[in-house]
């Protein structure tokens, strides 16, 4: 065991000093009532519990859970070979790290969770994170280091068994679908009766494929220099767009509803996915990667210098479960509607990915796994406070879908008001003149109320007020641009899974060079997402309360699947007496996905159980009052609730399968029924510094 | 001087985050290891399909 060196006393005075700022800042945030809270409070009580959770907590677990050993050869130095195994910096590999994961679920999540107030979120967010996401991140990179960078399926294949490993694929899968179709809708509902925003958002295409153009034919692989010529034409789409919205010839080509902007996306989601690599997608991933980066650290800095006060209260009411923006209590709702901030285990496929290959030293996976995700974590944080430096009123007005708060401004606002929460429709439309929006109603999704608060942040600083439209639709374009990625990205990766899975069936569906394979199966991947999008846009109860909570459940059954693998590893491995380090973070999340399961599935409420909605609906059919027009559409939505509780089941029924596999294994491993045999590659000693 | 250092350590930083020195890291690994050299080009492409045939962006 490695011995611990002597604490210094001024080190000890510094901890115990960052120690009470974090808790005088969680108090402030906690116990304040009947005034607004400065947001640096929040921002400061997030930074002492990052610190101390990086500085003790991730060190207990890289010293003696872990035990990593710097004198083991990783695979980057064993199998080096300059292309997929790679010694590489270790701040390249965090830069490259935290931009995989960071994806539009710390952005979105917090910012539905506002609906509860802003402290079950945050809290959620900070502690969460550090014992749960953290954790996950780390032992399941650690884990793959140790196995030559094999994949979370992989993994779970050869250390738990073969079920488990086949269950994780298509579970995987799964989760991709519902991924995709609500980051869709996400889209969808930033970009609807929205010329600016969807003008900007379309000129980035053929500026991607310019790009991509001069990338494989001019320049191949300077991505620098092409990032920073996309970003500068990309903030003239950004400027142009005020001219196509004020245009009367051109603003009616960018102006769509919902149901047809979903379909655009749609179409759009199937070419990006069978067009060459290099031509939109690459490119396009580039500029959002270099534009998320930038705006994410434009955050950070917007929040400090402005310091804005929390407008929003630490709780509302509807932490009794009676929320617009989705239906249900804090408890499970708030945990599965903040996943990627907190705990995402889609992030563990990106930990068992390229990672693994790329890093130089065991010991720096602490920084990267752990650290990495504490990044993550505190963009959670920054969101929570954009959403919480608007005036509540408008924060639900945004938030609310028509068919909670009413179809029209006035109706809305009378509704919204009635809560306590103050709101004009007056106000709303000067609002949405000033960012340059036709209107900010049922803009469900979270992307325009983030959108509003950080243009309220960075115009709020250094005087930039007459930006205020330009910053909103920088905001919009940043978000939709990287949520694209994602989109696109994900069917192309969801399109591969399915072809290795068809072609055990049919060998020439799985060659991922025969075209007419190629087609057949993004087919059916977009078919899947793009079925469950437009359920989404036509709900009249808001797609989010369906498919954000769906999302949620999925993305952390995922998580659960990884730390059912890293808590089997560790038994394996002899270190029992700390497995609670991965079980208490995987019992939290089996007593969080399985209740939200449930209570989406079986809950009285129709705004929350799916089967109720459907019953109910079923009944006003038989009684004959829903209009005859509506009843071809109402039986649709009675199919769509009872599919979303048959996926629920689905979901929960793959991992109670590899749970049951896993505990399993632990009961046999623990109590010497079994001999572990642990699946790492070889010891060999490193001859490289750290 | 001091800050033209950190400026030169900054934009040597994001030549390696984005990728830009992947093709002079793999040559001098194919020569070592006297494996076949792909063309920049061919690397380009090859690494864009290595990239995109798996996860590797987060929700």
């Amino acid at each position: 065991m490695r011995r611990v060196a002597a604490v210094k006393p001024l080190t000890t005075i510094v901890w115990v000093f960052v120690a009470l700022v974090g808790a005088v800042a969680l108090g402030m945030i906690a116990f304040v009532r009947g005034e607004p809270v400065n947001a640096v409070w929040l921002v400061a009580a997030a930074a002492c519990c990052y610190a101390l959770g990086y500085r003790f907590y991730s060190r207990f677990v890289a010293l003696r859970v872990l035990e990593l050993n710097d004198q083991r050869a990783t695979p980057a130095e064993r199998l080096e070979d300059g292309r997929d195994y790679v010694l590489t910096n270790k701040w390249v590999v965090f830069g490259h790290h935290f931009a995989a994961i960071a994806g539009p679920g710390p952005l979105v999540g917090p910012i539905l969770a506002a609906q509860f107030g802003y402290l079950p979120g945050t809290l959620w967010i900070v502690a969460g994170g550090l014992l749960g996401g953290c954790v996950q991140d780390f032992v399941t990179l650690f884990c793959s280091i140790r196995r030559n960078g094999k994949s979370l399926g992989q993994m779970a294949k050869e250390e738990i068994s073969e079920t488990a490993g086949w269950t994780a694929l298509l579970a995987v899968l799964f989760i991709m679908i519902i991924l995709i179709a609500v980051i869709a809708l996400v889209v969808v509902n930033a970009l609807k009766s929205s010329p600016w925003g969807l003008s900007t958002i379309s000129m980035i295409i053929p500026i991607a494929m310019l790009l991509g153009i001069y990338l494989r034919y001019f320049r191949a692989g300077r991505v620098r220099e092409a990032s920073v010529i996309g970003f500068l034409l990309v903030l003239g789409a950004v400027i142009g767009g005020r001219y196509v919205a004020e245009s009367p010839t051109f603003a009616h080509y960018f102006t769509y509803g919902g149901l047809s902007l979903a379909w655009i996306i749609i179409i759009y989601g199937f070419l990006t996915s069978v067009l060459p690599v290099w031509l939109l997608l690459a490119p396009r991933d580039y500029l959002a990667t270099f534009i998320k980066l930038g705006t994410i650290l434009l955050l950070a800095v917007g929040i400090l210098l402005a310091h804005p006060q929390m407008l929003l209260p630490p709780l509302t009411r509807f932490t009794d479960g009676s929320g617009p923006i989705f239906a249900g209590k804090v408890f499970p709702f708030c945990f599965i509607t903040i996943a990627c901030g907190a705990i995402s285990g889609f992030h563990s496929l990106i930990a068992s990915g390229t990672t693994p290959k790329l890093i130089r030293k065991e010991s720096q996976a602490r920084m990267i796994g752990y650290g990495g995700m504490m990044m993550e974590s505190f963009v959670g944080v920054m969101a929570m406070v954009a959403a919480t430096v608007l005036q509540p009123g408008v924060y639900f007005a945004i938030n609310s879908p028509a068919g909670v708060v009413g179809a029209t401004a006035e109706k809305a606002a009378a509704t919204i008001s009635g809560w306590g929460f103050p709101v004009t429709a007056q106000s709303m439309s000067d609002l949405a003149s000033r960012v340059g929006e036709i209107t900010l109603f049922n803009r469900t999704g979270g992307a325009p109320s983030l959108a509003v608060g950080m243009a309220h942040i960075f115009s709020g600083t250094l005087g930039m007020g007459r930006l205020e439209a330009i910053w909103y639709h920088f905001a919009i374009m940043f978000e939709a641009l990287f949520i694209l990625t994602v989109l696109d990205a994900g069917t192309r990766v969801g399109r591969f899974m399915l072809q290795e899975l068809l072609g055990h069936f049919w060998k020439p569906l799985g060659r991922t060079r025969w075209y007419p394979g190629v087609l057949i199966t993004s087919a059916i991947i977009v078919a899947a997402w793009g079925y469950f999008l437009i359920q989404g846009v036509v709900d009249p109860l808001g797609g989010i309360n369906s498919l954000w909570p769906l999302f949620g459940i999925s993305n952390q059954l995922l998580a659960t699947i990884a730390l059912c693998v890293a808590t089997t590893i560790l038994i394996k491995m002899g270190k029992k007496r700390y497995a609670w380090v991965t079980l208490a973070p995987l019992a939290w999340l089996v007593a969080v996905t399985m209740t939200a399961s449930c209570q989406k599935i079986w809950h009285p409420d129709p705004r929350i159980g799916f089967l109720a909605q459907a019953s109910g609906l079923s009944a006003q059919l038989a009684a004959g009052t829903i209009p005859v027009a509506k009843v071809a559409e109402t039986q649709h939505l009675i199919f769509n609730l009872r599919l979303d509780a048959a996926v629920t089941t689905i979901f929960a029924s793959l991992v109670l399968v590899i749970l049951a596999e896993s505990g399993r294994n632990w009961w046999l491993h623990a109590f010497g029924r079994k001999t572990p045999v642990l699946r790492e590659a070889p010891m060999v000693l490193s001859r490289l510094t750290a | 001087m001091a800050l033209l250092t950190f400026i030169q350590r900054i934009w040597r930083f994001l030549r390696e985050v984005s990728g830009d020195n992947d093709y002079a890291r793999y040559l001098a690994s194919a020569r070592e290891n006297g494996t076949a050299v792909m063309t920049a080009e061919q690397f380009y492409l090859w690494q864009l399909r290595q990239k995109y045939s798996r996860i590797n962006r987060c929700c």
